[in-house]
C-alpha cells in the first residue's frame, strides 16, 4: 500500500446498541491514535449527503478513506474483522433514491454512505470497510467481553490501513455497489 | 364555544368548567372495526377473490411506519386503508426519573432532522414548569434557530422526496398522456425561474440529475451552515437550553447567519414560482387531481416564533404570548378558526390507544389545568405510556401510534397549517414582512439577485395533496421572512447592549412542577408535556406532527388522516394491467403531509396478488 496519502478514518454506527455501537465508541480512542498529519480521524454519521459536502469542499481530497463500522452477518463470530475494499458500481437509480432518501432523514448506514458517495464520486483512490461482527443488536452502552478482547487488534488494523505500514497480512474483500444490498443483507 | 364534543362549557366571565349532570362526561363509544373488515371479505370474496397478505416490518434500513390499501383497480378506487407504525421508540419512558435538563437534549434524538425543535420544545416546557424566562436576544436567536431549520427542511421535502413524484420520470411511466401537454404549457413564472415549460420544470424535478433536486441538495448544506452558527451542530443542536440558548452571540455570528440566509430570498421566489407552475398544471388539466389526499382542513398547530417582549414562559399568559407569535396557534375546524389560545388547544387534547399496542392506563392525576379548565382523563398531562407489543389486527391493534384527538377530532399537522392558521386568523402582530389577510398571506421578499417581490399563498378550495405542497413551498418564504426581521431584531438587541442569551434558573428538588412545550416542527405541531416531581421528570408526554397524521382509527372509528386522505383519493394513474400499477396516486397523498419517519406503503390490489412497495421516507422522527 502507497503511504504518505490523505487518508480520512471515518466511524459510522448507531450509539447505545451493544456491540453495534464500537465504531462510534472507537473514536476518541481512534482520535488518540499516533497518526501522521496526512491522517484524519472523524466521525461520519452526520449524514452520507453532509459528508458527500465535506469530502466535496476537502482540498486536496482524501484520496483514502478507512471506515469502522460493525454489521451483524451470517457466519461470523462475534469480533471477526472483516477487511472489504470498495470496489465502486451502483445499485439501480430506484435503490440510490431510497438511499438519499434515509440520508436526508438521519439514518445511520455504511451502505447509504459508500453508494450516495460513489453516485456523487468523492471516493478517490481506495476506500475500506474495517467491518467487525457485533452479533444481535442490543441496547446498552456497553460492548461484550469477546468486542472488548478485539479493541487493540482493529486499532492496529485501522492505523495499519491509514498509513499504508502494514505489519500484518490482510485478507481483502471486495465489495460493489450493485451487488451491495444483497451482500449485506444475507 | 370552541369545544363541541368535549363536555367543556364556559360561564359569562369565560370561565371554563365540566358541564354537569353527566355521569360519565369524557365516556366514548368503541366500534368494533371487525365490522368494516367482515365487509370488505365479503366484498372480496363476491368478487372472487379473498387474499391473506402479509406486509413484513417495512422499510429497508430503518422500519417504522407501514400504509395498508385494499383498492379496485377496476372501479378506480381506494376499499380500505390502515396506517400502522412500526417501531416503538419509547423516549417517554427513557425520560422518566432524569434531570429534567437531561430533556432537551435526549429528546432532540426523536428525530434526525428536526432535532432542534424537539430540543425548542423542550426547553419550552420547562419553562414553563419552572417560570423561567429567557432575556429578547436568547428569544428571538432561537426564533432564527428554528426558522433555519424549516429552511432546511422544506426543500428536503419538496425536491428530493416529493418533487420525483412530479417529475418527467414518475409522471412518463404513471400518466405518459400529461408528457405532451407539459411540453406544450408555456411555464406562468418563468421570469422567476427561468424555465420555459412544465415539461423543462418536470425534467430538473427528475431524482438523482435534475438540476432542482441537485440544487436542492446543495441549499440543505447553506441552512445546515446558518444553523450551526446558532446551534453548535446539526441535527441536534448543543446550545438549546431551558432559559434561551448558550453560545454567545456577536455581529460576526448574525454575520456570518445574514450571508446564508439572503440566498433563500430568490429560493424562496424560485420554489414557490416552480410549484405554484407544476400544481396548477396538474389541477387544470385533470380537476381530478384536486380530489388526490382531499380532506377538510381540519388541522392544529400550536404556532411558532415568540415575540421577545411578550413571551414569559408562563402558562398563565400563554393565550397571549401565543397570540402573539409570528405563527398562530390554533385548530381549525373544516377551514374555520375555532380557537387561538393555547390553553384551549392543550385542553381539548387526548390520546386513544384502544388500536395501538400500548395498555390503557388507571387513574386521572389532573382533573383541570391551573386556570381551572376541565381536562379529560386521555390527556397528555393524565396519560402514563404502558407498551404492550401483541399481534396485528386490523380488526382490533395494528399501530404503535396512538390516536390523538383534539375535542374528539383527528387533527392533521404540517407546515401549511402553521399558514393557514396565521393567514386566516388575523392574529399576529404586523410585520413588514407578512400580511395576513384572512384568505391569503403576502409574503414581502427583499431584493438578493432577483427584484424584491410580493407573494401570495392563497388559501385553497380543496385541501388536498397539491395544495399540501404548495404551502409548503410558500413556507419557505415565509421562514425566510420571520428569520430575517429576527436578524433584524438581534442586531438592534447587540447595538443597544442587550446581549444576555440565557436566564439562569435552578431545579427546586422538591414539589411538583407541570408544563407543556408548544413549538412547531419542520411538519407542524409539536408539543412535549411534562411533570416534574422532587426535581426529577415523573412524566413526559411528546405528541408529533405524525403522531397525529399517521393515527390509527379513533376509538369510535373515525379514521386518522393519512387513512382518510387516502380513503378520498381517485386512482387516476395509467396502468394495462394490474402488475403494473404503481400506486402514485397514494404515494402523492402519502407524501404531501411530508410523513415524518420511514414509511413504506402497501398498496394490495384487489382480486389481484399484486402487492405494491414504495417508500415514502421523511425524517426519522417519532411516534411515542
Amino acid at each position: 500500500m502507497e503511504s504518505n496519502k490523505k487518508t480520512l478514518i471515518g466511524t459510522v454506527g448507531y450509539h447505545i446498541l451493544g456491540n453495534h455501537s464500537m465504531p462510534p465508541m472507537m473514536y476518541p480512542h481512534l482520535q488518540k491514535l499516533s497518526l501522521p498529519d496526512y491522517v484524519k480521524v472523524d466521525e461520519l454519521n452526520w449524514g452520507p449527503v453532509a459528508v458527500v459536502q465535506m469530502f466535496e469542499a476537502e482540498k486536496p481530497a482524501f484520496k483514502r478513506v478507512i471506515i469502522l463500522c460493525a454489521i451483524e452477518r451470517d457466519h461470523r463470530d462475534i469480533g471477526e474483522i472483516t477487511v472489504y475494499k470498495w470496489m465502486g458500481g451502483l445499485p439501480d437509480e430506484e435503490q440510490i433514491q431510497a438511499c438519499v432518501g434515509d440520508a436526508a432523514t438521519g439514518v445511520i448506514s455504511v451502505e447509504n454512505l459508500l453508494v450516495i458517495g460513489e453516485y456523487f464520486k468523492v471516493w478517490k483512490d481506495e476506500v475500506y470497510l474495517v467491518d467487525v461482527e457485533p452479533g444481535p443488536e442490543v441496547a446498552g452502552e456497553q460492548l461484550t467481553p469477546k468486542m472488548e478482547a478485539q479493541l487493540p487488534h482493529i486499532l492496529s488494523l485501522v492505523r495499519q490501513l491509514a498509513t499504508g505500514e502494514l505489519n500484518e497480512e490482510i485478507k481483502l474483500q471486495y465489495l460493489r455497489g450493485d451487488k451491495i444490498f444483497e451482500e449485506i443483507n444475507v | 364555544m370552541c369545544f363541541k364534543n368535549l363536555p367543556i362549557a364556559f360561564d359569562e366571565q369565560g370561565n371554563a368548567y365540566l358541564k354537569e349532570d353527566i355521569a360519565n362526561p369524557y365516556e366514548y363509544k368503541v366500534v368494533d372495526l371487525g365490522v368494516e373488515q367482515d365487509k370488505l371479505k365479503s366484498l372480496m370474496e363476491k368478487n372472487g377473490f379473498i387474499r391473506s397478505v402479509d406486509y413484513d416490518p417495512v422499510t429497508r434500513v430503518a422500519g417504522a411506519l407501514a400504509f395498508h390499501s385494499v383498492v379496485d383497480l377496476q372501479e378506480k378506487k381506494v376499499l380500505s386503508t390502515n396506517s400502522m407504525a412500526t417501531l416503538f421508540r419509547g423516549y417517554e419512558i427513557i425520560l422518566k426519573g432524569r434531570d429534567p435538563r437531561d430533556a432537551a437534549y435526549i429528546s432532540s434524538r426523536a428525530c434526525g432532522v428536526c432535532g432542534g425543535v424537539h430540543a425548542t420544545t423542550s426547553a419550552l416546557a420547562i419553562e414553563m414548569a419552572l417560570g423561567i424566562k429567557p432575556p429578547p436576544l436568547g428569544i428571538v436567536m432561537r426564533n432564527i434557530l428554528l426558522a433555519i431549520e424549516y429552511l432546511y427542511d422544506h426543500p428536503l421535502h419538496l425536491f428530493l422526496l416529493s418533487g420525483p413524484d412530479y417529475s418527467e420520470e414518475l409522471v412518463g411511466a404513471t400518466n405518459p398522456e400529461l408528457i405532451p401537454k407539459a411540453a406544450n404549457t408555456k411555464a406562468k413564472n418563468k421570469a422567476v425561474h427561468g424555465y420555459d415549460t412544465i415539461l423543462d420544470i418536470m425534467k430538473d424535478l427528475n431524482p438523482l440529475k435534475g438540476k432542482l433536486y441537485l440544487e436542492a441538495l446543495s441549499m440543505t448544506r447553506v441552512a445546515r451552515e446558518a444553523y450551526v452558527q446558532i446551534g453548535g451542530k446539526y441535527p441536534h443542536p448543543q446550545s438549546v437550553v431551558p432559559g434561551g440558548i448558550s453560545v454567545t452571540v456577536t455581529i460576526s455570528t448574525l454575520n456570518e447567519v445574514y450571508t446564508r440566509l439572503i440566498k433563500f430570498f430568490d429560493y424562496g421566489q424560485k420554489t414557490t414560482g416552480i410549484w405554484d407552475d407544476i400544481f396548477d398544471f396538474f389541477l387544470e388539466e385533470d380537476p381530478r387531481y384536486s380530489q388526490c389526499g382531499v380532506r377538510p382542513a381540519t388541522m392544529a398547530d400550536t404556532g411558532v416564533w415568540d415575540r421577545p417582549d411578550s413571551y414569559d414562559g408562563t402558562f398563565e399568559n400563554c393565550d397571549k404570548w401565543g397570540n402573539d407569535r409570528w405563527s398562530t396557534p390554533g385548530i381549525l375546524v373544516d377551514g374555520e378558526v375555532v380557537t387561538t389560545n393555547l390553553k384551549e388547544l392543550n385542553a381539548g387534547l387526548e390520546e386513544f390507544v384502544e388500536h395501538s399496542y400500548y395498555e390503557k392506563w388507571d387513574g386521572q392525576t389532573y382533573k383541570t389545568d391551573a386556570n381551572g379548565m376541565p381536562l379529560s382523563p386521555n390527556h397528555p398531562w393524565n396519560k402514563d405510556t404502558i407498551p404492550k407489543p401483541g399481534k396485528q389486527s386490523w380488526r382490533d391493534r395494528y399501530s404503535w401510534d396512538t390516536c390523538p384527538t383534539w375535542d374528539r377530532m383527528p387533527m392533521e399537522a404540517g407546515a401549511y397549517s402553521r399558514m393557514y392558521l396565521t393567514a386566516k386568523a388575523q392574529r399576529a402582530p404586523s410585520s413588514p414582512y407578512l400580511e395576513n389577510t384572512g384568505h391569503s398571506m403576502k409574503i414581502n421578499v427583499p431584493k438578493y439577485n432577483l427584484p424584491a417581490a410580493q407573494l401570495e399563498w392563497k388559501i385553497p378550495e380543496h385541501w388536498n395533496a397539491f395544495e399540501r405542497n404548495r404551502a409548503r413551498a410558500y413556507c419557505i418564504p415565509y421562514s425566510a421572512m420571520v428569520a430575517f426581521e429576527n436578524w433584524q431584531m438581534a442586531m438592534q438587541l447587540i447595538r443597544n447592549g442587550e446581549t444576555a442569551v440565557s436566564t439562569p434558573y435552578e431545579i427546586p428538588k422538591t414539589g411538583t412542577q407541570i408544563g407543556f412545550g408548544a413549538w412547531g416542527a419542520g411538519r407542524g405541531f409539536l408539543t412535549h408535556h411534562l411533570i416534574v416531581q422532587d426535581g426529577l421528570i415523573k412524566n413526559y408526554q411528546i405528541i408529533t406532527p405524525s403522531t397525529l397524521n399517521a393515527a390509527p382509527r379513533a376509538p369510535w372509528g373515525a379514521p386518522g388522516p393519512y387513512e382518510e386522505a387516502v380513503l378520498n383519493t381517485p386512482i387516476l394513474e395509467k396502468y394495462d394491467k394490474p402488475e403494473d400499477y404503481k400506486g402514485i396516486d397514494i404515494l402523492r397523498a402519502i407524501r404531501s403531509f411530508d410523513p415524518c419517519m420511514p414509511c413504506t406503503t402497501h398498496i394490495m390490489a384487489k382480486d389481484t396478488d399484486h402487492v405494491v412497495t414504495r417508500e415514502v421516507t421523511t425524517c426519522a422522527c417519532g411516534i411515542e
